[in-house]
């Protein structure tokens, strides 16, 4: 693997660091199983394209792209919450609307970002080769999102969060409404997530429509193997998991598919996902012995 | 002071499986006095205690406690005058949570969560005087997570959540009942101590006749969703289990199965 690959799969690591973190807080610690971010990735790479696009502001765009990832997010959660759709269900129905809200936000399937101004372009030139401008930047967002998101939860308010995943029952007795707890972690999940999917547009000059398929999987693999590899010891380290487990991933995979002795060719990346998956989860059963 | 008034809660209604699991209760609390609730499977003890928690919304009926009218209040919203412990020592706490941030978590019952850290010096260091008189050596694993407790610590450190912060009432679900019997006896020492210590109203549902008697000022018999006896004072110290059980046959007018009410 050559060290433009590498440096491209840290960065791609990175953004996804950012569907982790929310694919964290709705699965783990709202106990939310919720797949709306297969069509909140693309929706914030749709919204901050188009934005960019009409002339606005770059990070004015990923704040708008962060805005409607919250509402597809709360979407799903009053699905689930008010009308007691099973939440993977209430889920996979906002990531079904979605696709035509994302189509039609665009116009087309795909819009290019080629020599437009981004959140980027203040930082090339400044003596850094572009291929590792584009990680640091995104390092730099992953670390102030990720303190952000650890020092809500150590809150009073995110340990309401937390005890409403937990035990709903003990929470509510401690008067914590519950509705509005699931209400809030999934736009903050969401909203993450559709600003990886901005982060993704504008450090790859594209926004597709189809870019968010299987992105709940890598976002998954990505909190699996954290947890694998760091184990459970509070929330601090989950959420470092969340960004070393989105890193490894992208350099797993791309290892595997520039291994000539494998033979895999670019087509097989959801094959190699769902082993690597697959594998994750199937790892810590095997070390208990079980 | 709480009070109910002509409570009446009916299960089902206009169906064929209609029941009607409390009949026209009347019952006034007086602040500061534990009352125990005792009777058979079905005589509306869980359903009495829903009504207080806001679990169960009564069919008609007035429910009141101190000057609020908490009739149509929700859970969530009387979380601030209401604290309680479940039979089950799993229910009254996370798992997942630490010892301490279970303690942060009931600290703020009832009351605004905002952005401060749960953990600051100052709470910490009063969650381990709080927990440090259970003696059980718990305070110095606060950091540790609630499901790594047994049953009886998990209990006791459910009771001092429930009397952190104060509230208007204490509600005992048959708190002891799942716990091994010296660690039973241990969390009823310590609640009737934590009673007496901050002069908590508080009512206790319970399975055992021994524990319905020998803690608090007054006793309850429920049957059939109605009050079959109220005793307190004096009448009270001198009765005895088997009192309780010829009582219960002149009121009922009917034999009873020993198997119904478990003498502990």
């Amino acid at each position: 693997m050559s060290q433009i690959a590498l440096w491209g799969a840290v960065e791609l690591g990175l953004v996804y660091s950012f569907v982790a973190i929310g694919v964290y807080l709705a699965f783990r610690v709202l106990d939310f199983p919720d797949l709306t971010v297969d069509g909140s990735f693309p929706l914030g790479a749709a919204v901050t394209a188009v934005l960019i696009i009409a002339g606005v502001n770059p990070w004015i765009a990923a704040l708008c792209a962060m805005v409607a990832g919250a509402a597809a997010g709360l979407v799903t959660a009053v699905l689930n919450v008010r009308f007691k759709i099973l939440h993977l269900l209430a889920s996979i129905l906002t990531m079904i609307a979605l696709f035509s809200v994302n189509l039609r936000v665009m116009g087309r399937p795909n819009v290019a970002l080629i020599n437009e101004e981004t959140m980027l372009s203040p930082f090339f030139g400044l003596g850094l080769r572009e291929f590792m401008v584009r990680p640091i930047f995104i390092a730099v967002l992953v670390i102030i999102a990720l303190f952000a998101v650890w020092r809500f939860l150590e809150s009073d308010s995110g340990l309401a969060m937390r005890a409403t995943g937990a035990n709903p029952k003990m929470a509510r007795a401690q008067g914590v409404d519950t509705s509005r707890q699931i209400y809030l972690g999934m736009a903050i999940s969401n909203a993450l997530v559709a600003l990886g999917g901005a982060l993704f547009a504008q450090t790859n000059g594209f926004a597709d429509v189809t870019s968010g398929v299987g992105t709940i999987v890598v976002g998954l693999a990505a909190v699996i193997i954290g947890e694998t590899l760091l184990g459970a010891r509070g929330i601090l380290i989950a959420l470092i998991g969340c960004v070393i487990g989105s890193i490894i991933y992208r350099i797993a995979i791309q290892l595997a598919l520039s291994s000539d002795v494998l033979g895999l060719q670019a087509s097989d990346l959801n094959l190699v996902t769902a082993v690597l998956v697959t594998f994750a989860l199937v790892l810590p059963r095997l070390r208990r012995g079980g | 002071m709480i009070s109910l008034k002509d409570i009446e809660v009916v299960f089902g209604k206009g169906t064929p499986l209609e029941k009607r699991a409390l009949n026209g209760i009347n019952l006034e609390i007086e602040d500061g006095s534990f009352v125990t609730v005792i009777g058979s499977n079905g005589a509306g003890k869980s359903t009495l205690l829903g009504i207080l928690t806001g679990d169960i919304a009564p069919t008609t009926g007035k429910v009141m406690i101190g000057t609020t009218d908490v009739t149509r209040k929700p859970t969530v919203h009387r979380a601030e005058i209401v604290a309680r412990v479940f039979q089950d020592p799993l229910a009254g706490s996370c798992g997942t949570l630490t010892i301490e941030e279970n303690l942060a978590l009931a600290e703020r019952r009832g009351k605004r969560r905002g952005l401060a850290m749960a953990l600051s010096s100052n709470r910490r260091e009063m969650f381990r005087e709080r927990i440090a008189e259970l003696n059980l050596g718990l305070e110095d694993r606060l950091g540790d997570r609630m499901d790594m407790l047994s049953g009886g610590q998990r209990q006791a450190v459910s009771l001092v959540m429930a009397t952190l912060t104060g509230s208007q009432m204490l509600l005992l679900d048959e708190h002891t009942a799942a716990l091994d019997p010296g660690m039973a006896e241990f969390v009823m020492k310590l609640t009737d101590r934590f009673v007496e210590e901050r002069k908590l109203t508080t009512m206790m549902v319970t399975h055992s006749m021994r524990q319905a008697l020998d803690f608090g000022h007054r006793t309850i018999m429920l049957h059939a969703g109605e009050i079959v006896l109220d005793v307190s004072g004096d009448e009270r110290k001198g009765l005895q289990i088997e009192d309780l059980i010829n009582m219960f046959r002149q009121i009922r007018g009917q034999t009873l199965d020993d198997d119904e009410l478990l003498i502990g």
